[in-house]
């Protein structure tokens, strides 16, 4: 699936340490180019987003929280089926 | 608090019984959940006369590994769900891919259990037969205790 919001990623970048000024620790909602407002809470946030663009996408990030590694063995590694149980046969044998 | 509580049943390919600590080691602790847009959109939505489309139903893993909470891709997109960022997944076989984050809620089927993630990863799960994977995201608010001996587990939300 292609990634979107790429337009609302750059804007953020561009405008993060200003709203950090302005708005510490708050939840922001952006639409293309467009600051929709800054929220207490994460709900609050999706809410009205929500309000405001129905079921577009929006991009929503807590001012101030760096952007966490994201990490999924189970799926980067191909291990959800794993079972070393029952090795796979050798070719040949 | 509610509190799930499974036993884990399955058969072998011939029809034969395996023992619910088989089950539970094969299968890991897995519940049959319902997915829908997150609660607080749901509800802007139905102010605004916004159909909603019909939850997703599948099973979900609890996987202690994993930082975040995924979803199933192709579920999402029936699901119409809105993006809300997108975020790099490392992966060991091939280049990092980007992947949307979306807002999601998951209920436990036949239970009063719902649990809210706001920031599920869409994944491909389907061919793992799943539609939610749970992460520690979801997991830092419960308790789990994994019975291996009875093949059981409980989950307290």
């Amino acid at each position: 699936m292609a990634a979107l919001l790429e337009r609302e990623r750059t804007f953020y970048t561009a405008h993060e340490a200003e709203w950090m000024t302005a708005h510490p620790g708050r939840f922001v909602v952006v639409k293309g180019e467009r600051l929709l407002g800054a929220f207490d809470s994460m709900e609050e946030a999706l809410a009205a987003g929500a309000a405001a663009f129905g079921l577009q996408s929006f991009l929503v990030r807590r001012l101030g929280e760096k952007q966490a590694e994201v990490n999924i063995p189970a799926l980067t590694l191909g291990l959800l089926r794993a079972d070393p149980q029952h090795p796979a046969g050798r070719s040949g044998s | 608090m509610p509190i799930l509580n499974i036993q884990l049943a399955a058969q072998d390919p011939s029809g034969n019984q395996i023992p619910p600590l088989v089950a539970l080691q094969q299968r890991g602790p897995v519940v049959q959940v319902s997915v829908s847009v997150e609660q607080n959109i749901a509800q802007q939505l139905l102010a605004q006369g916004v159909p909603l489309p019909a939850p997703e139903r599948g099973f979900a893993l609890i996987d202690t590994g994993a930082t975040s909470t995924c979803m199933d891709e192709a579920a999402a997109a029936r699901l119409n769900l809105p993006a809300i960022d997108v975020v790099t997944i490392a992966s060991a076989s091939h280049a990092s891919t980007q992947q949307n984050v979306h807002p999601i809620q998951i209920e436990v089927v036949g239970l009063p259990i719902t649990i809210s993630a706001p920031r599920a990863i869409a994944a491909p799960l389907a061919a793992q037969g799943l539609v939610v994977l749970i992460g520690r995201d979801v997991l830092q608010h419960c308790t789990l205790f994994h019975n291996g001996p009875a093949g059981s587990f409980s989950l307290s939300v």
